[in-house]
């Protein structure tokens, strides 16, 4: 149970991360003190779940919420 | 304006220059299809996108003209769940252009060896033709079938029309997008025993087993960059496995090449000097031929297939078959080309897939922990050393991994002066 709360925690933590800026799984596993392994099964969820969302530079991915997503859409496709 | 089959093309000067020459011409299949596009879309098919080719064919002509380029690279990846397989691609000139405003590529995973039935190939077209630009690119460097030019609202469609290629458009099976991005790239393999008999190892075997096996490296990006594999069945490497892909599986064999003696007499009857073509041409000059019999000196031999290519009759690989694994091959990016160099000499084809699944996956686990961001497998083993690398895939130093790959793809080649 604690860790299912723990758990959430996190996932809300990701989440208000993300809504700052797009980042790697890699930088956010670094600040959360969490083991990216971990980490990468927890974005899974969080994108399964809608809350997440891939984003491409072009040749590298970085995680973003899905407003953030559509907002950088609009920006580069010039809307 | 020209006018093709009653269709009404773009006026392109520049780009009907690339129409001239006798080899195939990109800028002639583009305005095919903008023609045939027109013409299906009058016929009544349901078509999302029939400007599309016509709309190319002006940014191409404006791009040439303004000597830049109109397209803005990046953005979206928006087939649920997945995280690669789509490029987004937008244009700049949405107001004056806006059939390519969003003209997305889509890369598919492709059959291993890229053996199709026309079938598969025409259901694909057909999907592609309702739901994008119809514009192919068969096939992309890692080898993906390549779609080009849709928009952000067809991509879901078309994925779910790939899915269920079979029932929906009569393919014999269903496709799955590729990679892209910070994950493994779709694996690809030469087309190895089905048609080659120099094959060491069953590749198409292996590229399907690493597909099916990491799929989630494959759709969901997590790494510091791009993975790719690629398998070829004999040190031809027709897949350009060691300059093109960071974990290289080139079959190999571990005793003697075989030789059918009277082959080779028929081989120099028929006219093939075998002295100046075989011998000379020998770059250890392990071979001799008394023209009687051929012998090779398998000690000396570098696998260099020159002989076999030339002697296909009478030469083939030894029979104590399998693979040799070589690492960290990428065209230039960061640090320039690196050429993939020897990680484990030699793996038998029997143990081989589940040997490479095991050092690939000690890989991946040591390259996320430590690869920089952007960095290839290959450049964190050229930071760290080689050293560092072998006690990830247990490994002992061998003298066939050289200290330094090499990094110019081309071999030119001078005679020497005296």
């Amino acid at each position: 149970m604690a860790e299912e709360i723990n758990k959430e925690e996190l996932k809300q933590k990701i989440i208000e991360y993300l809504q700052k800026k797009p980042w790697q799984v890699r930088d956010l596993a670094k600040i959360l003190r969490v083991k990216k392994k971990e980490l990468d099964k927890i974005v899974q969820e969080l994108i399964n779940e809608g809350k997440a969302a891939y984003w491409s530079s072009g040749s590298t991915t970085y995680i973003t919420t899905p407003e953030k997503l559509k907002e950088m859409e609009e920006k580069r496709s010039g809307v | 304006m020209p006018v093709v089959d009653g269709v009404e093309l773009p006026e392109t000067p520049l780009l009907d220059e690339l129409e001239k020459g006798p080899w195939p011409s990109f800028v002639k299949e583009i305005k095919r299809a903008a023609v045939e596009s027109e013409k299906a879309m009058k016929a009544g098919k349901k078509i999302k996108l029939p400007g599309a080719a016509k709309g190319l064919l002006k940014v191409l002509e404006l791009s040439y003209k303004d000597k830049r380029t109109h397209w803005k690279h990046g953005g979206i990846v928006a087939v649920y769940g997945y995280g690669g397989g789509v490029i987004g691609r937008y244009c700049d000139l949405e107001d004056k252009i806006p059939e390519v405003w969003h003209f997305h590529t889509m890369r598919i995973n492709m059959p291993a060896g890229w053996f199709y039935s026309t079938k598969a190939l025409r259901a694909i077209c057909d999907a592609w033709e309702k739901w994008g630009s119809g514009l192919t690119n068969l096939h992309g460097s890692t080898g993906d079938i390549i779609l080009l030019g849709t928009r952000t609202e067809h991509l879901q469609p078309m994925a779910n029309a790939l899915a269920y290629l079979d029932k929906l458009y009569g393919s014999p099976a269903p496709f799955d997008i590729g990679g892209s991005g910070s994950d493994l790239r779709t694996p690809s393999a030469c087309m190895g025993p089905a048609l080659c008999e120099f094959a060491c190892y069953d590749t198409l075997e292996a590229c399907y087993q690493f597909t099916i096996r990491y799929q989630d490296e494959l759709h969901r990006p997590m790494w510091p960059y791009k993975f790719k594999i690629k398998c070829s069945g004999c040190p031809n490497d027709c897949v350009a496995s060691k300059a093109r892909s960071d974990f290289a599986i080139i079959g190999t064999w571990k005793d003697e090449i075989q030789i059918d003696q009277e082959a080779v007499k028929e081989y120099a009857k028929a006219g093939v000097d075998i002295e100046k073509q075989v011998v000379k041409k020998c770059p250890t000059g392990a071979i001799s031929w008394d023209g009687n019999e051929l012998k090779i000196d398998n000690k000396n031999c570098i696998r260099c297939m020159h002989c076999i290519n030339v002697l296909p009759k009478a030469l083939k690989p030894g029979k104590e078959r399998g693979a040799t694994i070589l690492i960290g091959g990428k065209a230039p990016f960061v640090d320039g080309a690196i050429i993939g160099w020897v990680a484990v000499p030699f793996i038998p084809a029997d143990e081989l897939i589940d040997k490479c699944c095991e050092i690939l996956e000690a890989i991946w686990d040591w390259w996320d922990e430590n690869g920089k961001f952007r960095e290839r497998v290959g450049e964190l083993i050229w930071r760290v050393g080689m050293s560092e690398f072998l006690k990830v895939i247990g490994q002992k130093a061998d003298v066939r991994m050289v200290y330094a790959p090499r990094n110019n793809p081309f071999i030119f080649w001078r005679e020497l002066q005296d």
